[in-house]
């Protein structure tokens, strides 16, 4: 029988720890019918914009919306590919350069289901979560993160 | 009977306009509210940003029912 799947909180408070990574990796040991995982993790660069460096990204969401949106395109994702499991991470709060403040992480029987999966994955996270970033500036200042 | 509906804001819009949340008597359909929130705040004439009521995109006018949660979103930059 199929598992019925429920929303999951998608949220981290602060920056994601690779110690995180590694153990969600470790978690998969049992899971024997898996051929092939795919990662990505997104990382705060230090951009430089006319009005100064980005030193740290300030996450705020949208997060009950937010959480059903990321149920909604998981469970399409799920129906699209053949995956054993996925796993989203988003970082709220401020995350400095240099740290993850995204982790999505598939896993497949192949290859290539796991990484068509991933980059669909954190495609529609950028587009279709109610997410917001906000450059904080070594000049004492802001600008509002743009998605390209 | 009250008929309200509740406004949640957030990244640039909460910034220009000064707020994150509000209470306002409901204007009836969400065209009709954009255009009190404009009235409102001029600051948001010259701003991108799209609306949800009750979690779920608006992208043309629809009405509101009382009690509705409307937010107004600019573009997301997540990840």
């Amino acid at each position: 029988m199929e598992k019925e799947r429920k929303p999951k909180n998608i949220f981290v408070q602060g920056p994601i720890a690779p110690e995180k990574i590694a153990q969600s990796i470790a978690n998969h040991a049992t899971k024997t019918d898996i051929g092939g995982h795919s990662i990505f993790l997104g990382q705060i660069r230090a951009d430089e914009k006319p009005e100064g460096k980005v030193i740290a990204i300030d996450y705020t969401a949208y997060e009950e919306m937010a959480l059903e949106k990321a149920f909604e395109i998981r469970e399409a994702i799920f129906a699209k590919y053949p995956l054993t499991c996925m796993h989203i991470y988003h970082s709220l709060g401020e995350i400095k350069v240099g740290e993850i403040c995204l982790f999505v992480f598939t896993s497949s029987k192949h290859r290539k289901a796991a990484m068509q999966a991933c980059d669909e994955l954190v495609e529609r996270i950028k587009a279709e979560l109610p997410i917001w970033g906000k450059e904080i500036l070594d000049m004492d200042g802001h600008v509002w993160k743009v998605n390209t | 009977m009250s008929n309200r509906i509740h406004i949640k804001a957030f990244g640039m819009v909460a910034e220009k306009i000064g707020q994150v949340s509000m209470e306002l008597e409901n204007p009836g359909t969400t065209e009709a509210l954009k255009n009190q929130l404009f009235d409102q705040f001029p600051v948001l004439k010259s701003m991108k940003f799209s609306l949800a009521v009750n979690k779920k995109m608006v992208l043309e006018d629809s009405e509101l029912v009382s009690g509705a949660e409307v937010a107004l979103l600019p573009p997301f930059s997540g990840g």
